[in-house]
């Protein structure tokens, strides 16, 4: 400690404030979609691109996606990382063993969808790989249905 | 642009750790600015400042610093984005014609005060990409790094070679919070392993700073400074938020931003008629992913550039002559520090990094996952 050392004052900032986020009924077809083990996504009528998760509004196009599209559950593996750390909380946490978060180009879709992809040697991802869906058991309408994704 | 405005004086700190208040910080540099120029807070026609309430776990946190940079009783307001977002604020509010003079005044303490990463960690949709827990701000800009090298079939090496190039860059700057002198594009490939093919010397360090700088109308600046640097051009643009839906092997926001701000100042060959650039590249790729984007350089050339040395301080087109911000990423002052340093070379004054050739330069700013937006700026002598 130097001379010019001062004092902190560390507040913790309480974000454990409770947010209700209407999530809108695009997001929850999506999550009911899980419940059937099936992957939806939405069209524009503009520019014809199908996304998934579905979202509503298309920003390039400024018009409502109305129309539903179940994907297929089989895919692309178009761009990985493999996570070596964590950050939780603004936090560096190393991890004991590296993990692979894919960005995955489903049959039908126009965009990437990310999702963890497992079953494999993170060092034998390739890009171009073919991979599925590999859901939870017990399906709950969550994100955490759609646990992973797995080589074909 | 039809209407002249001017950059007339700045002042910058970045550190690891400021070691004072921001209270402190935001005096002494403001204090500091007007100085040099010889004015009081009463010649100062209107105030942007940039901070980020997230970071600073206080909303509205400028009202906090209104003392200390002389903006009581006065038209100020906020930013909350990247500080080259305030520059652009307070020259538009210039060229409305109701003010002379404007401040722009940006702080960021992330060495100290919080962790950098919390600022995207809370930016993330709340209601998808936080729940799913799969992306942070290190995770995306691997993606982005690993699409980027894919993309055009460079090795991981180059990230070694922008990394130690801008790291040695930053060694020679008084003003960079990280300084390794004599660092090796070898010692960069044996840091930490983030996500791949990030290490920890491809990433900005966690930072304190801070950046005051003042503008003025053409009829103002020659009253307070002999060496104006005039603003040629700016142009801003947002990409998409979500990564999925956005080509990462390049930035539209920074290719957009840079064709509005080039088109302003009369600039159709940027390769050509730029002589050098500042760039927020807060990860190793992004430097020639950006300079790409940007037609600074050519596409799919990267690796040939930084070998034949085109992008070093005494090269063809000198990026990052101030080490960038691998050597310093001040949250909110970023951008504006960018600008700063590239005043600082077309004046003539960036001692040992000072480039041969400086009369018009390219400043990029980005704010957002992956620059999700960019601003950029031409200045020029």
């Amino acid at each position: 400690m130097g001379a010019t050392e001062e004092a902190y004052f560390t507040p913790v900032v309480p974000m454990d404030f409770t947010y209700n986020y209407r999530v809108g009924h695009y997001l929850q077809r999506y999550l009911d979609g899980f419940k059937e083990k099936k992957v939806l996504g939405a069209k524009c009528p503009e520019c014809g691109q199908v996304v998934v998760p579905p979202r509503k509004y298309c920003g390039s196009c400024n018009k409502v996606r109305e129309e539903f599209v179940e994907l297929s559950q089989e895919g692309t593996l178009e761009n990985f990382t493999v996570g070596h750390v964590t950050l939780v909380k603004g936090k560096l946490n190393e991890v004991e063993s590296p993990y692979l978060v894919g960005m995955i180009k489903l049959d039908g879709a126009d965009n990437l969808l990310l999702a963890r992809v497992e079953g494999l040697p993170v060092g034998e991802a390739k890009t171009g790989m073919r991979l599925r869906a590999v859901w939870k058991d017990q399906a709950e309408g969550d994100y955490s249905d759609l646990d992973h994704f797995e080589p074909v | 642009m039809d209407n002249k405005v001017a950059i007339v004086g700045f002042r910058m700190a970045a550190a690891p750790d400021i070691e004072i208040t921001r209270e402190r910080l935001a005096f002494n540099l403001t204090r500091g600015l007007f100085d040099d120029l010889g004015i009081e807070r009463d010649d100062v026609g209107t105030t942007i400042i940039c901070s980020n309430d997230f970071l600073d776990g206080r909303t509205i946190s400028n009202v906090f610093l209104d003392p200390h940079v002389g903006a009581y009783m006065k038209d100020e307001s906020k930013v909350e984005m990247d500080g080259l977002n305030a520059l652009a604020y307070a020259a538009m509010r210039i060229l409305s014609g109701q003010y002379e003079t404007a401040l722009v005044a940006s702080l960021g303490l992330t060495g100290s005060q919080a962790s950098p990463y919390l600022h995207i960690e809370y930016t993330m949709d709340a209601s998808y990409d936080r729940p799913m827990k799969l992306l942070n701000e290190l995770a995306a800009a691997a993606l982005q790094a690993k699409s980027y090298l894919a993309e055009h079939g460079y090795s991981e090496g180059l990230l070694d070679e922008v990394a130690a190039k801008d790291l040695a860059n930053a060694a020679g700057n008084p003003n960079q919070a990280r300084r390794m002198p004599g660092i090796t594009a070898e010692q960069v490939a044996a840091s930490a392993m983030y996500y791949e093919p990030l290490r920890e010397l491809h990433c900005y360090p966690p930072t304190d700073g801070g950046c005051m700088m003042l503008l003025a109308s053409e009829k103002k600046a020659g009253e307070l400074c002999d060496k104006p640097v005039w603003i040629l051009g700016m142009g801003r643009s947002t990409d998409n938020y979500y990564l999925g839906d956005r080509d990462l092997a390049t930035s539209l926001s920074a290719s957009q931003a840079a064709a509005k701000a080039c088109e302003a100042a009369g600039i159709k060959d940027p390769a050509g008629e730029i002589d050098f650039a500042e760039i927020s590249s807060l990860f190793a790729h992004q430097e020639p992913l950006f300079a790409e984007a940007m037609g600074l350089m050519e596409s799919g050339k990267a690796p040939d550039a930084y070998r034949a040395g085109d992008t070093a301080i005494n090269g063809r087109l000198p990026i990052n002559p101030s080490g960038g911000p691998l050597g310093g990423h001040p949250i909110s002052s970023t951008g504006l520090i960018r600008a700063a340093e590239t005043v600082l070379q077309l004046r003539g004054e960036a001692g040992e990094n000072q480039v041969t050739k400086a009369d018009v330069a390219l400043v990029h700013g980005q704010d957002g996952l992956c620059a999700q937006q960019s601003v950029v700026f031409v200045l020029g002598t």
